[in-house]
């Protein structure tokens, strides 16, 4: 009897003593790979490790297994292989330079949209979190600053891809707005909406920021204004270029542009001529995502994918610093001509915004302003004459200097921001490819091989609009 | 005072009792069957004694016992007998044949008369397992246990199969099935554990037999057993040998030689010409002059080796002709496997020892696996009151997993079918000479002008990079049993398990993906350790007619995951360890831990061996969900009536056995993947994610949105069953229906991407999976020498989407919407090739709106089913032409689903004097499966250098050709785009196991000491029927290929030896 009672009495200790512990058993797992919201917003310092994660993720791989969907890089390259100058071999990248990636469910079209409106987002509860924390003014401002510069910057770029130019018609519907985080999904707001939209966050943003920042990779107010200098190029608003460009670059052409940097492979953001990059590590890399580095390099072992149309190499003479070209295929097929411009190695930094392009930016602005070419015609030989000691400066007015102006941008700027395609947009041109492309597809003025339907994902889980969204794209 | 009086008082009475009846005397009699003939080795025990004896080889025992005592005999297969000793001391019986419907089999936290079932659960036992070859114990399942289906992983040894019990029931959760190993949840990789050393593995798929396993149960269970040894048995050492040779079961695609593809290529190239304007005359010299420049080598000893009119110039040699399948695939690959075991147990104990040693190759060079496993069962009756048992077991194992499937450039299904056979495997020089190193060893190509997959060499992937898992897996697993009444018992079980994984990914400093940075080696080395502890009390009694059983558990369970990893660049060529690294690239560590608390009871109660009713109930607390909703609350009911044994049917001579039962519960599912199928371990919150520094500043990202309600997902689950044996039992089976809702769905919940967040994790969808499930097994011959057996199961399962939502959205190759299953294909329809110019065509359609009989600008629908649903009342103004432009295509159902109507196995075996022949066939009809190998190398080459199918000898060639395959174009072009020319029927007959063996006779091997030496010849997936060839049929869920390598057909030669 004894017995049986002891043996009760063994299992019911044993087997109580852990029943009544349950709930302290289970608080106790915590995460130990995130940190909280107090964390982040309790210092300056703690919001610009959420920054930096931010552009940490404007430059990874977005889309596992699809090199050319990696971050902001991506979106530039894409543009870059749909003009004329650039020919695309049939590897990544080879829809977008046959002008095919831009049905509702393709990658392009997707990706570009999900990857823009995720960073807007991230930005949102950025701002928010300023703004609702006890950090001081000062430290307000700069970071406030920071967070509208960049969520216009992504919203311009969604402007760009998803509906005709600005100037085509601002009344159509082109983009959902949201100013906020967690907000239900909205309706298309108008291009004049959203340009509105834009140009109240960068006008808001530059007084707030200086030219102090952490690296080339973060915004500072000649980030802010050579961002507002694009929109301005887009909206035809000259006089904001003018004044915006200049503030950009600093307004002395001279000492922003360093020629003898041009062949040093456009992988390093401490250049002079860098306002604002994508920085790379060998330990941060996003690897072969990193065109256009990873399709343009022909000698280090990567994609080999960025072919030049011979046409283009014609245009350089041979004491420019920027004809930096290699043969290697045949003559007379496209195969023919490659560049050394760029040099891939896993840190190679991405060039988003560079001094010279802000420089014909200010050329341009004042050729379109009219009356004030010769200053224009100075600008433009600021740049010229820095890249080739034998440039002879312009004669040309009106629009015959405009045309040598934007050929400048294209010899300037070829594989780096889609100049090509941003020209030919803004300004409702075609683009005509030579007969010796890969694939010869032309495009009208106001062609919507211009633009990027809405993506499916959106139509599907939007209640505000349905598949007729697309109906004229 | 008053307890120890009644203690001396019952001590006294004992005394009493046991004077009374202390009349020893010698009980002897016969142990016979019920045909007379007598059995050896039957148990006579002394009920409530520990006192009993064995029958001797000719039935008869002997035993001391007292008058009134009781006698039990009992001999596996038969029925027991229980006989008081009363005047005579001499005590006779024979014993009834009770075979397989009397065993007792493991259940959820216990185990369980097969009678008394009221759940759905099928047992494979060791006999089972013993005629396979198996590297996972798991790919058993496949064709033995109706209503699963099972997707082996392809040519790599080590991987284990998909396993899908009663359908899907899970979107982003996990939809495995829970394995248990000897009652505690397993976590290592199932490849841990060698089939040799299992007694039985037990697939549980209903509610009333998984509701125990409550929030982890949904998905079905499997519960394996390992080998005990047994009481009273004498010392038993096994040894094992097997040796064979495996080549791929199925043939690949047939690609095209270099001879013709040099051909073919100029007719593409010609064509492409011809489209932007030239005559055929030009087109066909442009093309002659281009195609060399363009492939970016030339495999010919002649500058231009095809000339204008599409042929070989004279004299024209081919300098090689890479046949990149036999460079890539092994013809034969090596499996030996040895194993020993040793068992054995006395009055009091029992014991299992084993050790088991596999190598195997795979079909890629290079991949194989190695494993090492040792186990140690010891088992324990320390008092008449208290049992000890402890269960350890170690594993270690190496897989060399070259990269095989998937997209990236060295993967090598995917570079045969993608890389033509113009390129050679080594370097060339300028004469076609292969270029050697300082060693004298040819040097493998890596083609920087190769326009296709440039920079790499798949074979040479194969040595300059290295991709090893090692894993090793210590399970310790103990439990103490106190028997408190013969009724009543409590049990603790303490198990802990450590679980060691090693990634090792080595690439080349020299060539390759890496090169650029001097090699780069990436290796994670994570702990898994899982800690169980059960504690359960135990009630059975029989009053009269009666018996009640009662079971009250508590379950804690904790898994602690420890990640630690490092990757470094910059290596000296060929070494490979990271201290050898310049630069240290990557390090990551951190620790996740989840918990789980359980409190479990079940009532059993049966009346007279008829009828049976049970019901269990859990409720669990899981840390994957807030405080405010991890607790779940889980419940089964099930009742079983066996309609034979009443007297309307008891002595039927057709009917032998029948039985009816029904189960309804409610399961759960907390296991959620993100979308590399990794485990989250919060996935309620959303949290600042660490890891995304900038250069030198720290960085981080707010993760993705979820529902901070978080909580089970839960399946509810009917099934009925009716179990059958006929004549004699030589014909028995089960009819079973199942229907399984899952409702609540841990479901990443689309939501609009402009908001910044494309989805949130959250409860809501609904799933329904339900079919029929037969099986029956028939003994067709049962002579003294001859046997022959055969057995059929298959299933008929059906998906449907309930709930969702979004009223639709396109999710790849299908389109869910409610009412529609996960799997039902939606895509454009192929319409062939137009005769007049050779271009591919597929179905356009369209509302004609003004009704002129075309399409007219926006009367084209690019998808029909949004379109009708945008479109109600126009739903039946449809009309169809063809497109040659796919972007006017219209994606559609197009009749056909990636889950198969039928999927089952038979089964078939003969014993005949010493010789045995066994063959197991697994099947599936009714799925299609989508060939993306296929569309690639139909692609009309229009991509230069990239391999096509020799099924290109039927493209269209000139006005009026009637084919199905296109015009050749080396340019852009859509005609292998997405559509139902790809898609195939992808019905299958596989011989998956076939054994002839044969045992010496016993006479001629009792000499030499042993006991039984069986010789066999096996051979594994010898043979398969299918419908589409050039893939393995067995791809993947979903229905659509991934470059996957094949499974091994296997011939092996095994031998055992007992003594």
């Amino acid at each position: 009897m004894k017995n049986y009672i002891y043996k009760i009495a063994i299992a019911a200790t044993l087997g109580l003593s852990f029943v009544a512990c349950s709930d302290d058993f289970l608080d106790d797992p915590k995460p130990s790979d995130v940190v909280s919201e107090d964390v982040v917003f309790a210092t300056r310092g703690g919001a610009e490790t959420f920054m930096s994660g931010i552009i940490r993720n404007t430059r990874g791989q977005y889309v596992a297994n699809a090199h050319d969907a990696g971050g902001l890089n991506s979106i530039y390259y894409a543009r870059t292989v749909k003009g004329n100058d650039i020919i695309q071999a049939p590897t990544w990248f080879l829809s977008d330079y046959a002008h095919e990636n831009r049905e509702a469910n393709y990658r392009r079209t997707s990706f570009t949209w999900r990857f823009s409106y995720e960073i807007i987002n991230q930005l949102n509860v950025f701002i928010e979190g300023v703004e609702n924390s006890q950090l001081s003014e000062e430290d307000k401002n700069n970071l406030k600053g920071q967070g509208l510069a960049m969520r216009a910057f992504y919203y311009f770029q969604l402007a760009l891809e998803f509906q005709h130019t600005y100037t085509y018609d601002s009344s159509l519907p082109t983009l959902p707005i949201y100013k906020k985080t967690n907000e239900d999904a909205k309706d298309l707001s108008t291009m004049q909406e959203v340009y509105d939209f834009i140009i109240d966050d960068l006008t808001t943003a530059i007084p707030l920021l200086d030219e102090s920042r952490l690296d080339k990779s973060y915004i500072n107010v000649n980030v802010a204004n050579a961002i507002l200098a694009r929109v301005y190029q887009t909206t035809h608003n000259w006089q904001g270029v003018e004044a915006a460009a200049n503030a950009a670059y600093g307004g002395s052409p001279s000492a922003v542009l360093a020629p003898s940097t041009y062949a040093s492979g456009f992988n390093d953001m401490s250049n002079t001529e860098w306002i604002w990059g994508l920085a790379q590590y060998s330990d941060q890399s996003n690897y072969y995502y990193g065109a256009p580095a990873a399709q343009a390099d022909h000698q280090n072992p990567s994609y080999n994918g960025t072919y030049i149309n011979a046409n283009f190499v014609n245009k350089f003479s041979n004491s420019d610093v920027r004809k930096l070209f290699a043969t290697k295929g045949t003559a007379g097929t496209w195969q023919e001509f490659v560049t050394t411009k760029f040099t891939f190695t896993f840190d190679a930094d991405v060039a988003l915004i560079r001094t010279p392009e802000m420089i014909l930016a200010e050329a341009e602005a004042i050729n379109r302003q009219g009356g004030r070419d010769t200053e224009a015609q100075n600008l433009l030989f600021a740049v010229q004459s820095s890249r080739d000691p034998n440039a002879v400066a312009s004669g040309n007015t009106g629009d015959a200097l405009l045309d040598e102006i934007l050929l400048e941008r294209r010899k300037e700027l070829y594989g780096e921001m889609g100049v090509e395609w941003f020209d030919a947009k803004r300004y409702r041109k075609g683009i005509t490819r030579d007969s010796n492309h890969r694939v010869v597809v032309d495009l009208t003025p106001d062609d919507v091989k211009f633009i990027l339907k809405i993506p499916q994902v959106e139509i599907d889980s939007n209640d505000n609009f349905d598949a007729s969204v697309n109906a004229n794209k | 005072m008053r307890t120890k009086f009644s203690g001396i008082l019952t001590l006294l009475l004992a005394f009493v009792v046991q004077i009374g009846f202390a009349q020893q005397k010698t009980i002897s009699g016969t142990v016979t069957d019920d045909s007379g003939l007598p059995l050896p080795g039957v148990n006579v025990l002394i009920k409530n004694t520990s006192s009993g004896t064995q029958t001797d080889f000719d039935g008869n025992y002997s035993i001391s016992a007292n008058q009134g005592d009781v006698l039990e005999f009992s001999y596996v297969g038969f029925t027991s007998q229980e006989i008081k000793v009363g005047a005579s001391n001499n005590i006779s019986v024979s014993l009834k044949a009770g075979e397989a419907l009397k065993e007792v089999i493991v259940v959820a936290y216990g185990a369980q008369e097969e009678r008394a079932l009221v759940g759905s659960v099928v047992s494979l036992d060791n006999e089972v397992l013993e005629k396979q070859q198996l590297t996972s114990v798991t790919s058993a399942i496949q064709g033995n246990v109706p209503g699963v289906n099972l997707i082996t992983s392809g040519g790599q040894p080590g991987t284990n199969p998909t396993i899908r019990i009663r359908g899907v029931g899970s979107i982003n959760a996990s939809a495995d099935p829970l394995i248990i190993v000897d009652g505690s949840p397993f976590n290592g990789n199932i490849n841990a554990i060698s089939p040799d050393q299992v007694e039985s593995m037990n697939v549980l798929k209903d509610a009333a037999s998984t509701a125990l396993y409550g929030s982890r149960g949904a998905n079905g269970v499997i519960v394996i057993t390992t080998k005990k040894g047994s009481f009273d048995a004498p010392t038993t050492l096994t040894l094992s040998a097997v040796t064979g040779f495996s080549d791929p079961a199925v043939k690949l695609h047939n690609v095209l030689g270099a001879e013709d593809y040099m051909k073919y290529y100029w007719e593409a190239k010609r064509n492409a010409i011809m489209d932007n304007g030239a005559d055929m005359a030009t087109a066909g010299q442009n093309a002659s002059n281009l195609i060399i420049s363009e492939l970016g080598y030339n495999p010919y000893n002649v500058a231009t080796p095809i000339d204008a009119n599409g042929n070989l110039v004279p004299g024209a040699k081919l300098l090689w002709d890479t046949n990149w399948e036999n460079e890539l695939l092994r013809k034969a690959a090596l499996r030996k496997e040895y194993g020993m075991t040793l068992s054995g147990g006395s009055e009091k104990s029992r014991y299992f020892l084993s050790a088991n040693y596999l190598d195997q190759e795979g079909s890629v060079k290079e991949s194989g696996f190695e494993r090492i496993t040792t186990r140690l069962n010891l088992e324990s009756k320390v008092t008449d009151w208290l049992e000890i048992g402890l269960n350890s077991s170690m594993s270690l194992s190496e897989q060399k997993f070259p990269t095989q499937s998937g997209n990236a450039y060295q993967s090598s299904i995917q570079w045969i079918y993608n890389v033509a056979s113009i390129y050679p495997l080594y370097e060339r020089d300028a004469n076609g000479g292969i270029v050697r190193d300082n060693l004298g060893n040819p040097v493998y190509d890596y083609g920087s002008s190769r326009p296709v997959f440039s920079n790499e060499n798949a074979v040479g992937s194969l040595y300059n990079y290295s991709t090893k898992y090692k894993r090793s897996n210590f399970n310790i697993n103990g439990f103490a049993k106190v028997n408190i009444t013969d009724y009543l018992s409590f049990k603790t079980n303490l198990s802990y398990e450590n679980y060691l994984y090693d990634h090792f990914d080595y690439a080349n400093s020299e060539v390759g993906y890496a090169s650029n940075v001097n090699g780069r080696i990436t290796q994670d080395r994570n702990i898994t350790t899982t800690t169980n502890f059960i504690n359960s009390l135990n009630f059975k009694k029989t009053f009269g007619d009666h018996t009640i059983g009662a079971d009250a558990i508590f379950e804690a369970y904790e898994k602690e995951y420890d990640r630690f990893g490092a990757q470094g660049e910059g290596f000296l060529p060929d070494y490979r360890f990271l201290v050898g690294r310049t630069s240290p690239t990557d390090a990551i560590g951190y620790v996740n831990k989840e918990r789980l608390v359980g409190y479990l009871g079940r009532l059993t109660y049966s009346y007279k061996d008829k009828y049976y009713v049970e019901g269990s109930y859990r409720r669990d607390g899981s840390t994957k969900f807030a405080k405010e909703s991890r607790w779940g609350d889980f419940f089964s009911v099930g009742g079983g009536w066996i309609i034979s044994e009443e007297n309307f049917l008891k002595n039927n001579s057709t009917i032998n056995f029948l039985k009816l039962r029904a189960s309804y519960g409610e399961l759960g599912n907390n296991n959620i993947l993100d979308s590399n199928l990794n485990e989250l371990y919060f996935p309620y919150l959303q949290a600042y994610e660490v890891g995304y520094p900038n250069g030198s500043n720290i960085g981080v990202y707010l993760g993705g949105a979820a529902n901070p309600r978080l909580s089970w997902e839960k399946t509810a689950l009917t099934s009925a069953a009716l179990e059958f044996g006929l004549f004699d039992n030589r014909i028995d089976g089960t009819i079973e229906y199942y229907n399984k809702k899952s409702i609540d769905l841990i479901y990443n919940q689309p939501t609009a991407p402009s908001t910044g967040y494309e989805e949130i994790t959250t409860n809501v969808g609904s799933l329904r999976n339900y079919g029929w499930e037969f099986s029956v097994n028939t003994l067709n011959i049962d002579s003294e020498n001859f046997k022959w057996r055969t057995g059929l199961n298959f299933s008929l399962d059906n998906n449907e989407i309930t709930e969702l939502t979004q009223q639709s959205f396109i999710n790849g190759t299908k389109r869910w919407e409610e009412g529609k299953s996960l799997y039902d294909f939606y895509m454009q329809e192929w319409a062939g090739v137009n005769p007049d110019n050779g271009n591919a065509q597929w179905n356009q359609y369209y509302h004609d709106a003004n009704n002129n009989g075309q399409v007219d600008v926006g009367e084209g629908i690019f998808d029909l089913e949004e379109w009708k649903y945008n479109n109600p009342t126009l739903a039946n103004q449809v009309s169809q032409t063809t497109t040659e432009n796919y972007e006017d295509a219209t994606k559609k159902y197009v009749d056909g689903s990636s889950l198969p109507d039928i999927i089952g196995g038979f089964s078939t075996s003969f014993e005949y004097k010493n010789f045995d022949l066994s063959a197991l066939f697994n099947f599936s009809f009714g799925a299609k499966v989508y060939d993306n190998s296929y569309a690639s190398l139909m692609s009309g080459l229009q991509r230069a250098g990239f391999q096509g199918s020799t099924d290109l000898e039927n493209r269209w060639q000139q006005p009026g050709d009637i084919t199905n395959v296109p015009r050749l174009l080396a340019a852009q072009n859509q005609s292998n785009s997405r559509s139902t020319r790809f898609l195939y029927d992808n019905d299958y007959i596989r011989l998956k196991a076939l054994t002839l063996g044969y045992n010496l006779p016993i006479d001629a091997i009792e000499d030499i000491g042993l006991s039984k030496v069986r010789v066999y010849l096996r051979g594994d997936n010898l043979w398969t029927y299918q419908t589409h060839d050039g893939i393995d049929p067995e791809q993947s869920i979903s229905g659509v290929t991934d470059s996957r390598s094949s499974i091994l057909r296997t011939i092996s030669f095994g031998i055992n030896i007992q003594l």
